[in-house]
């Protein structure tokens, strides 16, 4: 509301502006030849003092003032008639009025279209000062962000923001915000697992020596440390040692408190270990419930024609980094090496064989057990 | 207060196309109330593009992410000045401070031009209205800096991280009040123009708009020039790129404009030309505008992100470019030439230093369009570098230079070369000697080298002998020369200082490049480098945390002779989180007038860096000489004695010789 009221308000000012001057008394208008008068003037005393300080020879001043003189009476003589007949014509009404009429016009016409008088502005302070219940989880991690930068040194702020930050896919920010809550607050389980965690995320799943040193650094605390325990069985079903991984998984069952969440993620890997493994990225929620419930032969054939799809994906589409290595690992893990060792060689070529990713995804095939072929 | 600013632009440009049409069509009827509505409506649009660009930069201060500029260029943790500055450190909002300088040049005229015959002024704030119609429309339907984001995101994502730096406060608002200072010579000329007829003081109501442009150009040049010396950590301090030709181009031109306008307000000469100059000077002005922001450079990419924006550009460059040339090519030959003068004179010799300035603008130019050219027409791609630029530019500014100190000391209308030589002996002999000097003694002296030297020290000795026998050195008393050196006109300082100041800014240009001295090497801390006669010890490198980056701060120790540390030098490599960029910031430190600069490479393993090491002689006396020229056209423009004044039509409405015949 008060931006209409400022709105009309500027509008009603920009018509003044048009409409003041138009209704205004005549000012005697002066003709141009009394500017060009003075000039003329001005120029001959400028001369009068550019030969005492020796700027022009007396005989080129003579000349000079000869050539001025004539101009000025050449201004005489050229003077124009005083100008067109100053009564308002018609046409000058209509130019006037369209003037007039154009500003608000063409303003609030054109503001129309471009405008979003409805949003008001939102500056961050304001956003930072309201209600949190009435803000969204960005803003409260915004403003989380604001404090941890004025006191860097909060553990327990980093603490609290690490998680949320994994599950809002920000994982170098979740990377961090466990490193200094480690450093600050010291060691625990729950803060070595979820950096772990965060590492595997933020490596599109897989489960690198970074990550493995800090499950295991969580293991050293907390030996039942469920998250600690289940990544770790992932990373040894991505290195190809998958029976390890299944016992691994079997012995969590074993150990778990029949309530615990991690129930269901374990039993979905060992479903899908028995051959498949590993879910960090691919099929979605509904395929898995599917696949659940499949047999087991239905579920291979399933699978199968997911990994052809995104075989066929890539073939259109190959700059897709993460789309290889989902590849390779799954041929590794169905069981089909040949297969797995041909897309390595597509992934190399797809990227040059000199590139950085090339490198990745040879590294990555060899922790699978996968060997290029030459 | 976001919607409030977009809504004071629309009208702006609203009122723009009342200022651009009413008072023209007033000046054509001759209609006193039509003409009369271009002062009031160009000073309203002025506070409504004030009043916009308020709100812009209150929504980048507030960190207001909803506006989608905003967003695009700024983060909440940026410091403060860095969040104002980003303002205009962006497309959108660079073309905003534009128009805000355009309609506030435009104001400036319709508030101080109570002395301009009333059709002049109506058709000058006439032609203003149209280029900030183009302008507005402009920025309203492909550039505009107040669309919405809802939701709004909840961090930017952060200014070019090259852009933080003071340099972004300063440079562009100084080059942008330069090309648009010459929209005013440019509108002053299209209106005479289309009036048909020059005035008479034509001349002196322009020369105070050349001064000012020329000295914010100036200024804003040696700015970039400044900031992409120590910026961009490369060590050179002018690098023939395509846009620092943009703002150099007109800048020739401009100070070609600067002699011509100064015959043309003593002479009544060189009308025709002068007019031209103005429009061509402000025709590059567009040019550069466009150049550095919008890419008509690398048009054939530009074009293909955004052709509306690409397409309109042209459009505006072909209305206003080519609209003014053919308006003079029909009019030019209804005005009338003016004052008569023999080829060796003080006209004469603008003359000349026109010709030089010209053909070296075109020679820019070509250097800086040809490799577009080519690239549109065949594909192709070369680039034209310095080489090319030392070829051509070089050889048209040696003889310019050489009698730069000439000019002022001829005679109007008719000179005397020889009297001038026998006044300037003095600095031909410093020159000399300072060749010789340079050629003999001092290590690295070229011939290039002596002949710069020499050239430097004959223009600052030749603009002290200007001042000098302006004062009657020699002729008379200590005391009256000193009192005559007081009484001077202040555009004799000014002549004076700007030609000292070229002098100053060659001396700089050519002790840097001759007698500077560079070294690359790879330290560990703890190990010393010698430099020039200046030793430097690696103290290691330093991790710190910035607002909105963290860094590696490599700090170096000064050792005197003795042994002892007087002075540190740091730089630094800095990596900005929300871009994830890096940048470097070399290390500078002054001794005198020289400057030992220094820029870290690659890190190795263990603890050792490359260091890029220069050794620069006299560099600072490249931006010190363009700051006194900038004193010397501030003197100028506060010389009251050729201010115009107004008819004094009220005192005796009807002068003998003006009443109608």
């Amino acid at each position: 509301m008060l931006f209409w009221v400022i709105a009309a308000i500027l509008t009603l000012g920009a018509s003044l502006a048009v409409l003041l001057p138009l209704t205004g008394g005549m000012k005697g208008a002066s003709a141009p030849g009394d500017h060009d008068l003075e000039v003329y003037r001005d120029q001959l005393s400028e001369l009068d003092r550019d030969v005492a300080r020796g700027l022009i020879q007396p005989g080129e001043a003579e000349e000079a003032r000869a050539e001025i003189g004539r101009r000025i009476l050449r201004l005489g003589a050229a003077e124009r008639p005083a100008s067109a007949s100053a009564s308002s014509s018609r046409g000058i009404r209509l130019v006037a009025s369209l003037a007039v009429l154009a500003v608000p016009l063409l303003s609030w016409g054109l503001y129309g279209v471009l405008g979003s008088p409805d949003l008001p502005s939102q500056p961050l302070a304001e956003r930072l000062a309201k209600n949190p219940a009435d803000s969204s989880v960005d803003e409260l991690v915004a403003r989380a962000e604001a404090h941890l930068a004025a006191n860097p040194s909060d553990g327990k702020g980093w603490d609290v923001l690490a998680p949320i930050y994994l599950r809002l896919q920000r994982f170098p920010d979740a990377i961090t915000a466990y490193r200094n809550a480690i450093r600050l607050d010291g060691d625990s389980a729950v803060r070595q697992a979820g950096l772990g965690e965060a590492i595997a995320s933020a490596a599109g799943g897989i489960v690198s020596a970074d990550a493995q040193n800090a499950f295991e650094a969580a293991l050293k605390l907390d030996p039942a440390n469920a998250k600690a325990n289940f990544y770790l069985a992932v990373g040894l079903a991505q290195e190809g040692r998958k029976d390890e991984a299944v016992a691994a998984w079997q012995k969590m069952l074993g150990q778990l408190p029949l309530d615990s969440p991690w129930r269901s993620a374990v039993q979905q890997a060992l479903a899908e270990a028995g051959p498949p493994a590993v879910a960090a990225s691919g099929p979605d929620a509904q395929q898995m419930e599917a696949a659940q419930q499949m047999s087991p032969q239905d579920r291979q054939a399933m699978i199968e024609t997911m990994v052809a799809g995104l075989d066929d994906k890539l073939k259109q589409n190959p700059r897709d980094e993460e789309g290889w290595m989902r590849l390779i690992r799954s041929y590794a893990v169905l069981g089909k090496p040949d297969q797995a060792r041909e897309a390595l060689g597509r992934a190399v070529a797809a990227f040059g064989a000199d590139s950085e990713q090339a490198k990745k995804f040879t590294a990555f095939a060899a922790s699978l057990g996968v060997t290029a072929t030459e | 207060m976001v919607e409030t600013g977009h809504f004071a632009l629309v009208l702006a440009f609203a009122l723009s196309l009342v200022q651009m049409l009413v008072p023209l069509v007033g000046a054509r009827t001759g209609n006193q109330r039509l003409m009369a509505v271009g002062g009031p409506v160009t000073v309203t649009g002025f506070a409504l593009t004030a009043l916009s660009f308020t709100a812009l930069a209150s929504a980048y201060a507030g960190s207001d992410f909803s506006v989608a500029n905003v967003w695009e260029n700024s983060h909440s943790l940026q410091p403060m000045i860095y969040k104002i500055t980003g303002t205009w450190g962006n497309h959108e909002g660079s073309m905003l401070l534009w128009v805000l300088i355009l309609t506030f040049f435009g104001a400036l005229v319709a508030v101080f031009g109570n002395n301009l015959p009333a059709t002049l002024k109506a058709n000058v704030l006439a032609v203003q209205g149209m280029i900030g119609a183009a302008f507005f429309l402009f920025i309203l339907t492909t550039s505009n800096p107040f669309i919405r984001l809802n939701p709004a995101p909840v961090e930017g994502r952060d200014l070019n991280p090259v852009l933080q730096d003071l340099g972004l406060a300063i440079h562009p608002p100084l080059l942008y009040l330069g090309y648009v200072g010459f929209s005013v010579c440019f509108s002053f000329s299209v209106a005479a123009l289309i009036e048909g007829r020059i005035d008479a003081s034509w001349a002196r109501w322009v020369r105070p708009w050349t001064l000012v442009a020329w000295m914010f150009l100036t200024g804003g040049i040696a700015m970039g020039s400044y900031w992409a010396y120590y910026e961009l950590g490369w060590g050179g301090f002018w690098f023939w790129d395509p846009v620092e030709n943009a703002s150099f181009m007109p800048w020739l031109a401009g100070t070609a404009l600067l002699h011509s306008a100064t015959v043309m307000e003593k002479r009544s000469a060189l009308k025709i030309w002068t007019l031209l100059l103005a429009i061509l000077t402000f025709s590059l002005s567009l040019l550069g505008t466009f150049l550095v922001r919008s890419g008509v450079l690398t048009s054939v990419h530009a074009f293909a992100t955004d052709p509306a924006r690409g397409v309109f550009i042209l459009c505006i460059l072909t209305l206003f470019i080519g609209g003014s040339l053919a308006l003079f090519a029909l009019r030019a030959s209804s005005l009338t030439a003016g004052g008569l003068f023999h080829p060796i004179s003080r006209e004469g010799a603008l003359v000349l230093n026109n010709l030089f300035l010209t053909t070296a603008t075109a020679t820019v130019l070509v250097g800086t369009l040809y490799p577009l050219a080519l690239e549109a027409l065949t594909g192709g791609k070369i680039s034209v570098g310095a080489p090319f630029f030392d070829l051509t530019f070089g050889p048209l500014m040696l003889p310019l230079l050489a009698i730069v100190p000439f000019g002022p000391l001829l005679a109007w209308k008719r000179g005397d070369v020889i009297a001038a030589s026998q006044r300037l002996m003095a600095a031909f002999a410093l020159a000399i000697a300072a060749m010789l000097v340079t050629g003999l003694f001092i290590d690295g002296g070229s011939v290039f080298a002596a002949l710069g030297v020499g050239l430097a020290v004959w223009l600052i000795a030749g603009a002290l002998t200007d001042l000098a026998v302006k004062s009657g050195a020699g002729s008379v008393a200590p005391a009256v020369m000193l009192r005559r050196f007081a009484g001077l006109p202040r555009s004799v300082f000014g002549t004076a200082l700007a030609h000292l100041g070229l002098g100053l800014t060659l001396l700089g240009i050519v002790g840097t490049l001759c007698f500077g001295s560079e070294k690359i090497l790879t330290m560990r801390p703890g190990e010393t480098v010698e430099l020039s006669g200046h030793t430097l010890r690696f103290e290691g490198l330093f991790p710190q945390k910035g607002p909105n980056f963290t860094e590696d701060r490599a700090r170096f120790l000064l050792i005197g002779a003795d042994g002892n540390a007087n002075g540190e030098i740091s730089s630094a490599k800095r990596f900005f989180q929300a871009r994830q960029m890096a940048t470097t910031e070399s290390g500078i430190r002054t001794l005198g007038l020289s400057q030992l600069y220094l820029s870290l490479g690659d890190e190795g393993n263990d603890g050792s860096v490359v260091v890029r090491l220069w050794w620069k002689p006299l560099v600072t006396l490249i931006w010190g000489g363009a700051l006194v020229m900038m004193a010397g056209a501030a003197m100028s423009l506060a010389d009251r004695r050729l201010r115009v004044g107004a008819p004094a039509r009220r005192r005796k409405p009807a002068a003998a010789l003006t009443s109608p015949t």
